[in-house]
């Protein structure tokens, strides 16, 4: 099966292409121009209309036994006794599984990362992403206020130990990668704990947090597993925490280190409420540091729900709940929330987000994401990429804001504005190198097919809410906004090797500990229920 | 031996699929109820219900809904079995709770030594034998005296004064002392014994606690899988048990979509009565068209037009489910392999039968 699509702009930074053009498509896979004369099976015309490869998304929690949980706490948020209003909390977000995969797709979206699973949930999470239609996925695997791990800190284990443990998780859990949460902070939360810092010790293990992430990093890069460590740092929301975001990029040293939903972490404490915008020391850090890569988790305005096993912050944020009921399970925690565009705080999160979209210089290097959904649902992002590309946009978003707040922000100064080149390096091309997906991300010769085409609309939101075309695997799935073909995805994973000897301590622990056999937590393949549920990313060696 | 049968005459699955493919596609209301069955059942059962129109409603929703309920309406602290075996000082036991759900928790020493067990109107023996390493104290009270009981304990914890309740002033206090004194105090309870507004209180209570120090509840799953059941109804409707899918959308209403109520009433005119881990029969005694997905020995009130007998999830076939002690769904292999049919492979073959419906969106 030959495809053409005909005729557009082509815009591909991982070629450096950048040209009016075709691209051709064979068996779910992007081909050579065939020779002169040679009649495809099918052409699709793009002539005016920009094509990209299909859309990566780092960090959105779309699937697991946390995202359920705020689901059945807000049954009012979606179609209940009554048919909802327009407008109200998530009402476009696709809440469901089956929802999620259409609004990606219909995005130019074809992969998804669910940053948040718990080893213990690894199988819930994979059955639920297995319903998510279109997309591919993958999972980042929590630790870092896990018994077992703090134990073998505590215990000064040697570093082969945690990365056996590390290759462990990754492999019985069917993850991409490795997340920590807070480190160590939820643990000590279990003690009692209130707040807690990077060099602050976890009670009874005696281990910091900054030695649980520099042991992780270090495990994470020893197995040669493409994604770096992906660090949700301390004090999250907290005024003044840009000092933590600097020592974290600080402490990630010369090994790679991904920070998330950098945003969240970009507070001074400046102002007669102590919360002022430090932005511009924290993209001056990232631009400096190389080895570091960062994620926004840009806040928009309206109602949303807070999903984050950062127990301890989800715990000392309860007050704010909105409307007023809030989950704190030994895992995760759910707030509702809502961002509102005349609250000093809100106005002053959602300008720090753009600051350091377009203070770091480096789109390959920023990575964009909500933090889905806790800084606004994902269907919001045709709205921002408006906003990165427009700074008259901007200025009349400012406009209707607290002057208070954007005086204590370098926003108004901001000139800069994103091309689409730029756009694509930052969703396609970056999100692809990141994850070790070399055959994703880009249009070059062999690359997986999956390719969006938008009509070059000079409403970057429009343009962006609705493709006129997607392709998954070379299929066409998407004509103008709607699902015209419903098929499944696979989940990436990388399976790193380990001795063995892991596996018998495992067995121990859990049965002793937990009265449990070890492998509970295990996802077998067969039992998914999709054919070919997942798909290996080769670590390096 | 016969897996399938209509009006009691043996058939072959794949005519007692159509039969039920033809009885869902005539009837005006269809309701899938007892949803007894594994995850993949669970699954098969709401793509079977998003397609006929149908309600979905398990059989233990009364509990599943009043533990969903006080979240829902006033949030909720929890733990994990694991955590509380590992951590808990103080285990507050609340009400009648099932026999075997005692072990696992208590079978450990946990972390910080000594333990103290409280339990509060239990109604039955205590367990026996070194399941614990602590002290137990009991207050024996009917369980009907609970919501006064916890109210009571609430307000001393809060430092008011109380006035009349079924317990000495002096023992509510030092229960309430020792609740404050816990580390990693952990509250047990099985919705199936407790009402809403206990369940509040007790709730309530737990977040008080946590004012000061740590406190959590844990509740016990109820039986036939409901928890699993509910995990999957959450991220394919977004919804709990309970939930209709007649308008072409998910709808949610705990009395409408009551399968009982609706049988009862005479609104649903089909029923797909599932229930796998056991031969239950369905709660209702009036006559309704009925494909019954049971294990082996069940006993109708009504003879069902179409009948299949199913494996039992876990020991026929490798199943996932929830499994209570590790408090997430977890696969586990068959402990004695059989040829038989599975829930899923049955409602998947009637779904296929069910020749001109449209796909309902979700």
């Amino acid at each position: 099966m030959l495809t053409r699509i005909a005729g557009g702009r082509v815009i591909d930074p991982a070629t450096e292409r950048d040209e009016t053009g075709d691209v051709w498509m064979r068996d779910g896979r992007i081909a050579a121009p065939p020779p002169a004369g040679t009649q495809p099976d099918e052409t699709y015309d793009a002539a005016g209309k920009v094509v990209m490869a299909g859309a990566i998304d780092i960090h959105s929690h779309i699937a697991g036994a946390n995202v359920n949980t705020a689901r059945l706490l807000l049954p009012e948020w979606h179609r209940a006794a009554a048919a909802r209003p327009a407008g109200t909390p998530l009402s476009d977000a696709g809440w469901p599984a089956f929802a999620t995969g259409y609004r990606y797709a219909a995005m130019g979206f074809t992969m998804v990362v669910e940053p948040a699973v718990a080893p213990h949930y690894a199988l819930h999470a994979h059955l639920e992403l297995a319903d998510v239609p279109i997309i591919d996925k993958a999972t980042l695997s929590i630790l870092g206020n896990d018994d077992f791990l703090l134990r073998l800190l505590g215990d000064q284990e040697s570093a082969y130990a945690v990365r056996d443990y590390v290759a462990w998780t990754l492999q019985t859990t069917h993850a991409i990668g490795i997340k920590v949460v807070n480190a160590g902070g939820a643990a000590a939360f279990k003690t009692n704990a209130r707040q807690f810092s990077l060099d602050d010790v976890v009670p009874n293990y005696g281990v910091s947090s900054r030695a649980i992430v520099k042991a992780l990093q270090r495990a994470v890069d020893d197995l040669g597993v493409p994604h770096p460590l992906h660090v949700h740092c301390n004090n999250l929301g907290l005024g003044g925490n840009a000092e933590t975001a600097l020592a974290t990029i600080a402490a990630a040293e010369d090994l790679p280190l991904h920070l998330a939903h950098i945003q969240f972490y970009g507070y001074g404490a400046e102002g007669k409420r102590g919360f002022s915008s430090a932005a511009a020391r924290v993209a001056e850090a990232v631009n400096r540091t190389k080895n570091v890569t960062v994620d926004v988790g840009q806040v928009m305005f309206g109602p949303t729900v807070t999903i984050s096993s950062d127990v301890l912050r989800q715990f000392n944020a309860h007050g704010q709940a909105h409307p007023n009921k809030w989950v704190i399970f030994d895992g995760w925690g759910i707030v509702p929330y809502e961002y509102r565009a005349d609250n000093f705080y809100n106005a002053v999160q959602w300008a720090v987000g753009l600051e350091l979209f377009l203070l770091i210089d480096d789109p390959a290097r920023v990575f964009f994401t909500t933090d889905h959904p806790n800084g606004a649902p994902f269907t919001t992002y045709p709205e921002i990429f408006a906003l990165l590309m427009s700074r008259e946009l901007r200025a009349e978003w400012i406009a209707r804001l607290p002057p208070a707040a954007i005086e204590l922000t370098t926003l108004p100064s901001i000139r800069r504005e994103y091309s689409l080149a730029e756009i694509a390096a930052m969703t396609r091309a970056a999100p692809a190198r990141l994850f070790g997906l070399n055959d994703r991300g880009h249009i070059g010769l062999g690359a997986v097919a999956d390719i969006a085409v938008y009509a070059d609309d000079a409403d970057r939101a429009k343009m962006f809410r609705a493709a006129a075309l997607v392709f998954k695997d070379g299929k066409l799935v998407v004509r103008d906004g709607r699902v015209t073909r419903e098929q499944f995805g696979r989940a990436l994973t990388v399976q790193p090797g380990y001795d063995h000897n892991i596996d018998h301590r495992l067995r121990d622990y859990y049965d002793e500990r937990y009265g449990l056999a070890h492998d509970f937590m295990k996802v077998p393949e067969a039992a998914i229920g999709r054919p070919e549920p997942f798909e290996l990313v080769p670590c390096a060696s | 031996m016969d897996h399938a049968w209509i009006d009691g005459r043996p058939v072959e699955l794949q005519a007692a699929c159509a039969e039920a493919a033809r009885l869902l596609q005539q009837c005006r209301l269809p309701v899938i109820a007892g949803l007894g069955t594994d995850v993949a059942g669970a699954r098969a059962a709401i793509a079977l219900a998003q397609r006929a129109g149908a309600v979905v409603d398990h059989m233990h929703s009364e509990a599943l809904l009043r533990d969903l309920d006080v979240m829902r309406d006033a949030g909720m602290m929890t733990t994990t079995p694991g955590e509380a075996r590992l951590r808990a000082d103080v285990l507050l036991l609340v009400g009648p709770l099932p026999d075997d759900s005692l072990p696992q928790l208590l079978s450990a020493k946990p972390d910080k030594g000594e333990r103290t067990v409280i339990w509060l109107c239990p109604k039955r023996a205590l367990p026996r034998g070194p399941v614990f390493g602590g002290k137990m104290q009991t207050v024996d009270r009917s369980p009907d005296r609970l919501p006064t009981l916890l109210a009571a304990l609430r307000a001393a914890v809060a430092g008011r004064p109380v006035g009349a309740a079924p317990i000495a002033v002096k023992t509510n206090q030092s229960v309430a002392d020792q609740l404050k004194a816990a580390r990693f105090g952990t509250a047990v309870w099985s919705a199936a014994t407790l009402d809403a507004l206990t369940l509040e209180m007790l709730c309530g209570l737990i977040k008080d606690l946590n004012a000061k120090t740590r406190f959590s509840g844990l509740p016990l799953p109820p039986d036939d899988n409901a928890s699993g059941v509910l995990q999957v109804c959450g991220w394919m409707s977004s919804l709990p048990p309970r939930t209709g899918f007649a308008r072409a959308f998910a709808e949610h209403d705990p009395w409408r979509f009551d399968a009982r109520r609706l049988v009862d009433s005479g609104e649903a005119d089909c029923v797909v009565w599932i229930s796998a881990y056991r031969p239950t029969p369905p709660p209702w005694t009036r006559g309704v068209p009925t494909i019954a997905l049971t294990g082996d020995g069940a006993r109708f009130p009504h003879r069902p037009r179409v009948h299949v007998l199913v494996g039992r999830p876990g020991v026929d076939h490798d199943v996932i489910e929830y499994l209570p002690a590790g408090g997430t769904l977890a696969w586990k292999a068959a402990t004695a392999t059989r040829t038989t049919i599975r829930v899923s492979d049955a409602l998947n073959q009637i779904a296929a039968a069910l020749s001109t419906s449209v796909a309902v969106p979700c």
